[in-house]
């Protein structure tokens, strides 16, 4: 299904969230990199994902109404066979059903695990006097507690992809501190301008969270990721 | 050239001007304001008590505007808001090309009427190609021309500084401290409630104006962001744009899901734009005129190193401390101008770390040699990529040095030192008690082309505002 079909079909539906699997999907068309994943209705869905996609998986609740999936119960990590899987499915389903009983969960997404990075965060939203703007910053406490993050006006130019990722307090950390490798920030500028290009090309984009993508000594991925229709 | 920056051009240098409404009660503002004006100035205005007042002025009164004998390109309206449709229809009638709209009480009141009133000014300006600048402002002032916006105004003389603003307040403050601060302006314009023409027009036009290097700008909120942006942007890789923003607009109340929502305060955003669009941001009028300055006066250079000079101990504490605090560092000096300062600084009351504690050497002031040898000093070493100096100027004057040969000696041996070096350089002068004296002194000082601010603190700032931006601007 192409990015188009996928918003239609959400609007159709009368949704202005994005899954998380969908908002991969057209990211992934886009040319952003994604830790992409499949949608398990299933118990036996999830374990033939997992198969398919390789030990170990990760599996997060799918549900337009959840959007603090850990909160819930809703994210099981690093399972590394088909009973870990298939164990993880129910105790996920379970668990949301509980937490949020008017939910509607779809199932399950699985991806593969990604190897750990460097957490950033990357986003998009709509600014009253300027319209789309792009944010950047280090993930985890960084943002959630310091608000150490940086914002660009759409669409960036190279010189802004990067001056965006240097402004940071955190900057350090990406260069690489106590003997890490430092991050790849050519694959995260490049990602800021497709990103950048992305929005512009879609005004229905009101919102957009990458949270986290992994930053490598090579590459970057991102992790999870959401997008909301104005 | 487009037909509005043609029309722009003749609006802000017009050869006749038309002056609707004015009132003694008003003190004859505007045509007070246009006594200066090199060009040809009309009164319209029919009530018979203010008719005399006008007459007496020796300016020609007519009861219309269709019936002055000549073409407008400038037109300032101070009717009453309700007269003022009929006005600007007059002025369309004409043919002028550009009308101020003095007259205040549209959409800033924030009431239907007025409100109603303001769409219906700018629908008959737009369809009759005619610029219609506020209303609500006090509309263009062009020095050269003596085109003014206030009496008091200066005339005859261009300077090389645009300004652009929403309140009609800042902008003639702007143009009055400027100018004893030694910031000229070029041409400048009062654009208040912006019906048709808004700040992104004025930015272009000022852009592309050859007289105007630096474009200072007070902006409460632009009406379309992302245009204002886009001449932002462009208007800063062709001269330096020092942005005064202004109160905060409301934002829209919405759901927000992501993080990236929840962190987008508007001032956040806001400074995002002004540092990608390369834009100097200022808190206020006296920053303002003190970065305007800086951006003229003080030569070019993007390194963080301050050398600097000051009179007594407690004096060398709290200049370090300044620069310091402004994020610019104060190094240690090289080996080789430690050796030279040991040949003749007086370390009794003094020392040369850096700053150089130099009263002692200087005999408070009155021994220009020896502040000729320190300046180059911190001239040649390679540790130093700017230099700053508190010279005790006011305790001079209050030892009688006011008109002495002393000050002219020290201000040619500075306005040579600046001329010869190739680091940027700047003048403290505290006033203390002298403001007076202190004040003609700037004048002088300033008259040499050598930046001068009143405090440590607001040297600090301006140099490191310009080298923030030198730096900024050579990074492409």
């Amino acid at each position: 299904m192409s990015s188009v079909d996928i918003i239609d079909r959400a609007k159709s539906e009368g949704r202005t969230v994005l899954t998380e699997v969908e908002s991969k999907q057209i990211l992934e068309e886009a040319g952003i990199p994604t830790a992409r994943a499949q949608l398990a209705a299933g118990r036996d869905q999830a374990v033939a994902a997992a198969k398919k996609l390789g030990f170990p998986v990760v599996l997060k609740v799918l549900s337009p109404e959840i959007s603090h999936k850990s909160d819930v119960g809703g994210v099981k990590l690093n399972l590394r066979s088909e009973e870990e899987v298939g164990a993880a499915f129910d105790e996920i389903v379970a668990a949301a059903r509980k937490a949020e009983p008017k939910a509607k969960v779809e199932g399950v997404s699985v991806q593969k695990m990604a190897s750990p990075g460097v957490e950033v965060i990357m986003g998009m939203t709509m600014d009253a006097q300027f319209g789309p703007v792009l944010m950047f910053g280090l993930g985890g406490v960084f943002v959630e507690v310091l608000k150490d993050v940086a914002f660009r006006i759409v669409p960036l130019e190279p010189r802004d992809a990067r001056q965006m990722i240097r402004e940071i307090q955190g900057f350090p950390v990406l260069e690489g501190v106590r003997g890490q490798p430092p991050a790849d920030l050519a694959a995260l500028e490049s990602m800021l301008l497709r990103l950048s290009a992305f929005v512009e090309e879609h005004p229905e984009i009101a919102e957009l969270d990458l949270n986290p993508v992994f930053a490598y000594k090579d590459g970057a991925l991102a992790v999870d990721a959401r997008i909301v229709l104005s | 050239m487009t037909d509005l920056r043609q029309k722009l051009e003749r609006a802000f240098n017009p050869r006749t001007v038309a002056v609707v409404g004015d009132k003694r009660a008003l003190g004859y503002l505007w045509l007070n304001a246009m006594k200066t004006f090199q060009g040809k100035v009309y009164s319209v205005q029919i009530s018979p008590d203010e008719i005399p007042g006008i007459d007496a002025m020796n300016v020609p009164n007519y009861f219309s505007l269709l019936d002055i004998p000549d073409e407008l390109d400038y037109v300032v309206c101070a009717v009453r808001r309700d007269i003022s449709p009929s006005i600007v229809a007059d002025c369309a009638r004409k043919g002028a090309t550009a009308v101020t709209l003095f007259t205040s009480g549209f959409a800033e009141t924030e009431q239907e009427e007025g409100v109603r009133l303001q769409r219906e000014l700018g629908e008959l300006a737009r369809e009759n190609g005619l610029l219609l600048i506020g209303p609500n402002c006090m509309g263009i002032y062009n020095p050269r021309l003596g085109l003014r916006q206030s009496p008091d105004q200066p005339a005859g003389e261009a300077g090389n500084v645009g300004f652009i603003s929403q309140s009609g307040t800042h902008c003639i403050n702007f143009s009055l401290l400027g100018y004893v601060h030694g910031v000229r302006c070029s041409k400048t314009v009062s654009y208040g409630n912006a019906e048709v023409l808004d700040a992104p027009d004025y930015l272009e036009y000022l852009t592309d104006d050859p007289e105007t290097q630096v474009i200072g700008m007070y902006i409460e909120g632009p009406k379309d962001g992302r245009r204002f942006f886009a001449a932002l942007r462009r208007a800063c890789r062709r001269k330096p744009v020092v942005v005064w923003k202004g109160g905060q607009t409301e934002a829209g109340a919405r759901a927000i899901f992501s993080h990236t929502a929840a962190l987008a305060s508007e001032s956040r955003i806001w400074d995002a734009a002004m540092r990608q669009a390369g834009a100097v941001c200022v808190d206020s009028i006296e920053e303002m005129v003190d970065v305007v300055q800086g951006l003229l006066y003080i030569r070019p250079g993007s390194g963080r190193r301050v050398g600097l000079i000051a009179m007594t101990g407690g004096q060398s504490v709290v200049i370090a401390d300044a620069f310091a605090q402004a994020g610019l560092d104060v190094p240690l000096l090289s080996a080789a101008s430690y050796e030279k300062l040991a040949s003749f600084f007086n370390i009794i009351g003094g020392s040369y770390r850096n700053p150089l504690d130099a009263g002692g050497t200087l005999a408070m002031g009155f021994r220009l040699d020896n502040l000729q040898r320190m300046l180059d000093i911190l001239d040649e070493d390679i540790n130093v990529d700017a230099i700053a100096i508190e010279t005790g100027v006011a305790y001079l004057v209050r030892r009688g040095a006011l008109h002495s040969s002393l000050l002219d000696n020290l201000t040619n041996l500075l306005s040579e030192h600046k001329e010869r070096s190739r680091k940027p350089f700047l003048l403290i002068l505290q006033a203390g008690n002298q403001e007076k004296e202190i004040a003609e002194i700037r004048g002088k000082f300033l008259a040499k082309g050598i930046a001068t601010f009143g405090s440590f603190q607001q040297g600090a700032n301006a140099l490191a505002k310009v080298i923030a931006y030198q730096k900024n601007t050579s990074e492409g």
